[in-house]
């Protein structure tokens, strides 16, 4: 009797579930929970989308999924209900990617959160010369991309996310365009470049692409300065400056003088470093502390370079680049003063070491008795 | 070429997807800048991985510096006497050991620590101050430094040991042979009379204390 009762449960619940889910759920697992449901209906549309019209860009698809979807939310919450009472039947077949996937790599009809926001804030640099880089621009960039305003309750940060996530995006297309130049000079395609001129060319080419965004740059930059964004713009500058060096060659911690027979012989090795480099001898950590005074050279070339540029208006910021380059040529000067400086210092202390001994000689002191 | 990064530059909202741009971010492995397939690291799965591996490597390169410096005062000291020769070879090791580092670092874009400077300076003196002492005050200094090294990468094997020895294999394999010489020169240093130094008990122990010290810090900074 009661077995004949939970059957038809059961039975009623499941009748329920198939009313309530317009999309064929036949070959689709049923979802228990709601975040499950939530997203497992997302798959279905997706689906659903896909196998009805071929998608002509990703943004439709996206805009007329969400749309779909928002139908079902009303009906996803009557479904909750219903399948709290169903056992969890999970079938195999769908990869489970729900929690554990939190890491960014793209499921295969998958979106996670983290996808999503970047996705918004791309959308939302559109509105930035617009709205300034406010919670209004990423509101515009979540409606162009069929979602509600109220999205944006998904950032915390708000502006900070949005400054942060547009020098992400600058950083790692830097990285993209210093590696396909570091593959053409390795197939010979082109010249290397010297180091001064590399790092010239690295900072004008990441310092351009402010220039859409230059007249709201300056808010940018205070945002940065607030003091919950300032651990993240830090992190962010120092990746920076750390992949030119890298790419422009610097093995700094290589004091021993072995070439690495991969690597052609960068000037970025002499860069800055006081003496050749010495086989037998070796000398401290005025070359491992190359590794730092480079970034921060870098470091405070990019960072004043960046103010000049705000308040520049000559014409494709010609002012800029000669500032730019007076800068590097300064640090270039800094540093071969820095290499007289020490061999003058190596020549005196050898002067007086033979002075010494000459001393001694003349006194006698030398002979052992 | 820079025309072509600029035109590039416009299009980026389309070149790259989110999901690259985490990755960039979140897993800094060495990109395949070397010709050769070969590396002593594997290329981390994750920041978790990649920071301890930083961590071991930056303490590493830092001791094998010091150790040089250390030699370097010894040899400033007892260059000229009968000792001279056996520092030198001990000496030339370290230079080995340290070059290897140096490279492992430049490799997986690892920062090195810090307090290089410092442990310049404290080192050569470190070494120069014990060979004054003579030459059973050279190989006191060098028992004690050879032993916490040693001591110190055994615990580095056992840690990665513990982790995953399959993956870390090139990595233990250096540390190992690295090991086994300082564990030479530590064999080397009391052969040759390192515990006849009077007040060689305290000197051990403070040079030891002082290593540990080191480590801990290089670990950090």
């Amino acid at each position: 009797m009661a077995t004949l009762l939970r059957a038809l449960r059961a039975g009623r619940a499941l009748r329920g579930l198939g009313g309530a889910l317009a999309a064929p759920p036949a070959t689709n697992p049923q979802c228990s929970s709601l975040r499950r449901g939530f997203q497992c209906s997302m798959l279905r549309l997706q689906d659903e989308s896909k196998s009805d019209r071929p998608p002509d860009s990703s943004s439709t698809t996206y805009h007329e999924h969400y749309q779909a979807h928002s139908t079902e939310q009303d009906t996803t919450t009557a479904s909750h209900g219903a399948s709290a009472a169903e056992p969890e039947a999970e079938d195999a077949p769908r990869p489970n990617t729900s929690y554990q996937d939190q890491s960014g790599e793209q499921g295969e009809e998958y979106e996670t959160e983290e996808q999503l926001q970047a996705r918004i804030l791309t959308a939302a640099l559109e509105f930035v010369p617009q709205h300034g880089w406010s919670m209004e621009a990423i509101a515009s960039g979540a409606e162009t991309l069929g979602l509600s305003s109220a999205s944006t309750g998904m950032f915390h940060n708000g502006s900070g996310d949005l400054v942060l996530h547009f020098i992400a995006q600058c950083n790692s297309q830097l990285t993209e365009i210093l590696a396909e130049q570091h593959k053409q000079v390795q197939l010979g395609q082109a010249e290397p470049k010297k180091t001064a001129d590399f790092l010239r060319d690295a900072v004008e080419t990441r310092l351009r692409m402010h220039i859409p965004y230059i007249e709201t740059w300056p808010q940018a930059m205070s945002i940065l300065l607030l003091p919950h964004n300032i651990p993240d713009s830090l992190k962010h500058l120092s990746t920076l400056v750390d992949d030119i060096w890298y790419y422009a060659g610097d093995r700094s911690t290589d004091v021993s003088g072995s070439h690495h027979p991969r690597s052609p012989p960068s000037s970025a090795h002499t860069f800055l470093s006081p003496f050749h480099h010495h086989p037998h001898n070796i000398r401290p950590a005025t070359l491992q502390m190359n590794w730092y005074t480079k970034r921060a050279a870098l470091t405070g070339i990019y960072n004043t370079t960046e103010l000049v540029m705000l308040q520049d208006s000559s014409a494709d910021f010609e002012d800029t680049w000669n500032f730019l380059d007076n800068r590097i040529q300064d640090v270039v000067n800094m540093a071969s003063t820095a290499k007289q400086v020490q061999s003058t210092g190596e020549a005196v202390v050898q002067g007086l070491m033979g002075a010494a001994v000459t001393l001694k000689n003349l006194t006698g002191m030398n002979q052992r008795r | 070429m820079q025309r072509a990064a600029h035109t590039a530059l416009y299009d980026w909202s389309h070149v790259l997807g989110p999901a690259m741009i985490r990755q960039c971010l979140t897993c800094r492995a060495p990109l395949q800048l070397s010709s050769r397939a070969y590396s002593v690291i594997p290329p981390p799965r994750d920041t978790e991985e990649k920071e301890m591996l930083d961590r071991i490597l930056r303490v590493d390169h830092a001791g094998e510096y010091g150790a040089n410096r250390i030699y370097a005062g010894q040899m400033a000291v007892l260059g000229r006497s009968r000792t001279g020769p056996l520092i030198q070879e001990m000496w030339d090791q370290e230079k080995k050991h340290l070059e290897k580092f140096n490279e492992i670092l430049a490799e997986n874009r690892v920062r090195p620590t810090a307090l290089l400077p410092l442990w310049n300076v404290a080192g050569f003196l470190l070494g120069a101050s014990t060979a004054l002492l003579g030459k059973e005050g050279a190989m006191a200094c060098t028992v004690a430094v050879e032993e916490s090294i040693s001591e110190h990468y055994n615990s580095q094997i056992r840690a990665l040991m513990e982790k995953d020895p399959e993956r870390y294999t090139e990595l233990l394999k250096v540390i190992k042979e690295f090991r086994d010489d300082e564990m030479e020169h530590h064999d080397t240093g009391l052969e040759h009379d390192a515990e006849t130094l009077p007040g060689y008990w305290l000197l051990k122990n403070a040079i030891q204390l002082g290593c540990k010290a080191a480590i801990y810090v290089s670990q950090r900074v």
